[in-house]
């Protein structure tokens, strides 16, 4: 029994109007593409280092933040001599090595869209040279959600609104009249995605440099 | 070669067999997010996503379906996702523009047929729409969107009727067209 919403005729004519108007594909730029996918792998496998270099690289950083801790104690004036400072190690040490390279890329982010916000006010901005570098941020900032700093909820936030902002400067073109950086820029403010990943940031130079690491 | 033994090549780290996969997938992936989407950088955006997921999970692959269907699983998470952040923020861009057009009386000219059916298209619920797409207009069957979406096929079935129907109404000035 025919259902009483089936139609043939206009199934046939729905289908036939929908694939020929209704986003309609071009040709796929397949080499751009692969181009890109394999750039973004060839990042991902710096990331992905092998399980002993893993180690190797959890232990060095949480050595260096011991001695950190330690010197940084050491100069407090409640500071009593024979006192032990010992930097607790626990199962989550590889994380620190993905906190370190999420300061590093939080850093490259904030200059990024300070940069970019700066150019916009004066009028100045270079929607291409912007869009080419968001992209970059993008796939990081991607890489960086799937990762275990992603299992921070306060960082994952941050992200999900940095990606928000980047795709929308990624999609600028040379041809942008103004009116979309204004739109980016107040979406910005409206979220206050500046300050939040300012505050995300610690104080001070970044402590281990992973540039190209992310 | 058959598929599975280009797999088999692409695990072992070949990356000659890596491009002819990604070749042989690339353009239906592409037509995908860019019928989810209706934007090229987003579409390429998508599709370079889906792939570069892929490549890094083809380990946990095991075989059970087709790998397009593995694949289509895994662009349509990728897309859907992505969409919803992006309507996010342009719901953000929207609520601005609202505040600044407090007042203002909008003007529209009568829209032709082509906008109406993107419209109609547009406003579809997120499960319909995906299905329809990939029903009418993409050519999947009701097995590989049950598959890719994580739904029963049923559903999938229930789904584009649905669709269907709301697009019927939403066309009905239209009726003309199809009756001839």
């Amino acid at each position: 029994m025919m259902d009483q919403h089936e139609d043939p005729k206009f199934e046939q004519w729905l289908k036939d109007a929908a694939r020929t108007t209704y986003h309609a594909p071009r040709t796929p730029p397949r080499e751009e593409m692969w181009t890109r996918i394999q750039a973004a792998r060839q990042r991902r496998h710096i990331i992905e280092l092998r399980p002993w270099m893993k180690w190797a690289v959890a232990a060095a950083a949480v050595l260096i933040l011991g001695i950190g801790i330690g010197r940084w104690t050491a100069l407090q004036p409640g500071a009593t001599n024979g006192t032990t400072t010992v930097a607790t190690t626990d199962s989550g040490q590889s994380d620190v090595v993905y906190q370190i390279a999420a300061t590093q890329y939080l850093s490259r982010t904030e200059a990024f869209l300070t940069a970019f916000r700066e150019d916009q006010g004066a009028n100045n901005a270079d929607g291409a040279r912007f869009a080419r570098q968001a992209r970059d941020l993008l796939t990081t900032t991607r890489l960086m959600l799937d990762s275990p700093a992603g299992n921070d909820q306060r960082l994952r936030s941050l992200l999900e609104d940095l990606e928000l902002v980047l795709v929308q400067i990624s999609q600028l073109g040379d041809a942008n009249n103004g009116h979309d950086t204004d739109l980016i820029t107040q979406g910005m403010n409206q979220s206050n995605v500046l300050p939040k990943l300012r505050s995300a940031i610690p104080a001070g130079p970044v402590p281990v440099r992973t540039q190209g690491a992310l | 070669m058959d598929e599975s033994q280009l797999i088999a090549r692409v695990r072992a780290g070949d990356s000659a067999a890596e491009r002819t996969l990604y070749d042989a997938h690339v353009d239906r992936v592409y037509r995908l997010a860019f019928r989810l989407a209706g934007d090229d950088a987003l579409a390429q955006d998508f599709t370079q996503e889906t792939f570069i997921r892929a490549f890094d999970r083809l380990g946990s692959f095991r075989g059970d379906a087709a790998f397009s269907t593995w694949l289509h699983t895994i662009t349509t998470t990728v897309v859907l996702n992505g969409l919803r952040k992006v309507k996010r923020f342009r719901q953000r861009e929207a609520d601005i523009d609202d505040a600044h057009e407090i007042g203002v009386v909008q003007r529209h000219a009568e829209p032709d047929l082509k906008a109406r059916l993107k419209q109609a298209i547009d406003d579809l619920p997120e499960g319909y729409r995906t299905v329809f797409l990939m029903h009418d207009v993409e050519g999947y069957t009701h097995e590989e969107i049950g598959a890719a979406l994580g739904v029963e096929t049923g559903t999938s079935k229930a789904q584009l009727s649905r669709a269907r129907a709301k697009l019927r109404v939403a066309l009905a000035d239209f009726a003309g067209e199809w009756v001839r």
